[in-house]
């Protein structure tokens, strides 16, 4: 029963997406675009390297990996930093605020319809053409399963760090910095531009404490090794679920803070 | 009636910009927030750029300091676009609303009061940014300094810039035909991206491409070839500063043409 009202937010998510049919062809058509780009700067890279294999990952690893890598982004953007923003610069908040369901849900729910229009129409084709030009370097197996666990608790975190950052939009009133620095340093410390492997030693150390590598780089090293080492996989996926159920907490309770100090301006 | 001067275009353009100035102050934090997002923006980019190249000799026979080079020069081309045409980004909005039918009754050129509305004033850090880098990497490589090449320098910067805008301007300019423009404009936004590497990567077909029918090669590439490497410029690096203006007197065309069509939505 509960259930079901968050499936109909789902169902007209769907509905609404399929509505911007175009939207999504032009998206498909900037990622062949961008895999383009990357295929041929990577390549001119390895060449210029010599070796088969810089840090650790070979040519197609590295294809795949930042292939998915932005397959990934546009399936868990959801602009919830926009929405956040715009809705109290609107006073429209109110409105969503006086919902029998909490704010932070509703707008999760709101979005779940996107992500399965995206995973159809970005992130599934994105995949089959990634896994057919490089030949099976994907390995399909039980690693598939762990990519899907590990993808779920990186959307949880994407979102929660999206609501803090929209939450911050309560007190600044301003939405494009905030969200363009959220994007920048969420995109470049996470492995999503550039895989982690190939960041300087300290660097890496130092993102590695950090819960936005667990958005990017986490599914993804998941889904390229193939044969896992157990203890690896567990610490992986238990990093992801700490930063989960930390990064949850504190994007409730620090809504639930702001929320006393709102202001809304008519609506 | 009578042709009014550029004369007369400077004044009212120094007017309209002291308003949109005087408005953006009054929301003196956001104004702060978004400059700072700019220059997050640039120091990430600068970093990916440096995580990528640091551990590699040069790509494609291009050094280091070259790549930093046409890094540089990509931003600095970029900076009118960001800074003087960023209302393209609002048209979509105007036009959607029917506030845009405000501007056809001015007894103005259209195209010049849409876009004199607003000044971006963040795009001046990315400027700083990128003169700092193409001076460093000016030094490093040792090009030397005479009069000449500074006017080499600066009517080729104008070129890229002018190509830069064509591509948004007609990007913007589909939103008169159809209703969700804003993936395409993006899309273009992130074609500039792609202009701070070497054309020679790509293979034919791509090179073909990105010169002709997506002519991000004339953002950076092509332009700064000719201070970069005087010994062997290409034919199309000297008739890129002809070919930028006929890409913005075709994209100039193209949104009049939209513009001039529009009906206003009767509100």
């Amino acid at each position: 029963m509960k259930l079901k009202k968050y499936l109909a937010l789902t169902r007209a998510g769907i509905i609404e997406a399929l509505q911007f049919r175009l939207g999504s062809f032009v998206i498909v058509v900037g990622n062949l675009l961008y895999l383009i780009v990357v295929y041929f700067l990577w390549k001119a890279i390895y060449a210029s390297a010599g070796t088969d294999v810089v840090n650790g990952m070979t040519f197609s690893d590295t294809l795949i990996y930042l292939a998915l890598a932005t397959a990934l982004f546009n399936f868990m953007e959801m602009y919830a930093v926009w929405e956040i923003g715009r809705a109290i610069q609107s006073g429209k908040i109110v409105l969503d605020l006086l919902k029998p369901m909490k704010y932070r849900t509703y707008l999760f729910w709101s979005y779940s319809g996107s992500f399965v229009t995206n995973f159809f129409m970005t992130f599934l084709p994105t995949f089959i053409v990634v896994a057919a030009v490089t030949h099976g370097a994907v390995h399909l197996g039980l690693n598939l399963l762990w990519f899907v666990v590990s993808v779920v608790m990186a959307i949880i975190i994407n979102y929660s760090i999206d609501f803090i950052v929209g939450t911050v939009c309560l007190y600044t009133e301003s939405i494009w910095g905030i969200n363009i620095m959220k994007q920048v340093i969420v995109l470049l410390l996470s492995g999503a531009t550039i895989p982690l492997a190939f960041f300087p030693e300290g660097f890496r150390r130092a993102v590695e404490c950090l819960p936005f590598q667990s958005i990017y780089n986490a599914p993804l090293s998941i889904l390229l090794d193939a044969h896992p080492e157990p203890k690896k996989l567990t610490m992986t996926l238990g990093i992801q679920l700490l930063w989960c159920v930390v990064m949850t907490v504190i994007s409730k309770l620090f809504w639930k803070v702001s929320l006393r100090r709102i202001t809304v301006n008519g609506g | 009636m009578k042709r009014k001067g550029l004369g007369f275009y400077l004044r009212i353009y120094g007017k309209i910009l002291a308003q949109d100035i005087k408005s953006k102050m009054s929301y003196r934090a956001d104004f702060i927030i978004s400059t700072i997002g700019m220059i997050f923006t640039n120091i990430s980019g600068f970093i990916s750029f440096w995580i990528l190249f640091r551990s590699f000799p040069g790509i494609n026979g291009w050094g280091y300091y070259e790549m930093l080079f046409l890094y540089g020069f990509s931003l600095v081309a970029l900076t009118p676009v960001q800074c003087l045409f960023d209302n393209n980004w609002s048209l979509r909005m105007n036009v959607y609303s029917g506030d845009f039918i405000k501007y056809c009754f001015r007894p103005i050129n259209l195209f010049f009061y849409y876009q004199s509305e607003v000044f971006d004033i963040k795009g001046l850090g990315q400027l700083a940014f990128g003169l700092g880098t193409l001076i460093y990497s000016w030094t490093k490589i040792g090009l030397g300094f005479t009069p000449l090449i500074l006017l080499k320098m600066i009517v080729f910067l104008i070129t890229a810039s002018l190509v830069m805008v064509a591509m948004q301007n007609a990007a913007a300019a589909t939103c008169f035909w159809i209703q969700n423009s804003f993936y395409i404009l993006d899309l273009v936004t992130r074609f500039k991206d792609y202009a701070k590497y070497p054309i020679t990567i790509f293979s034919p077909v791509f090179r073909f491409i990105f010169t002709f029918l997506m002519p991000i090669a004339f953002i950076a590439y092509y332009p700064s070839l000719v201070v970069l490497r005087p010994d062997s410029v290409p034919l199309l690096s000297w008739l890129s500063p002809l070919i930028a203006v006929g890409f913005f007197w075709l994209s100039y065309k193209f949104w009049m043409h939209g513009a001039m069509k529009y009906n206003g939505t009767g509100s």
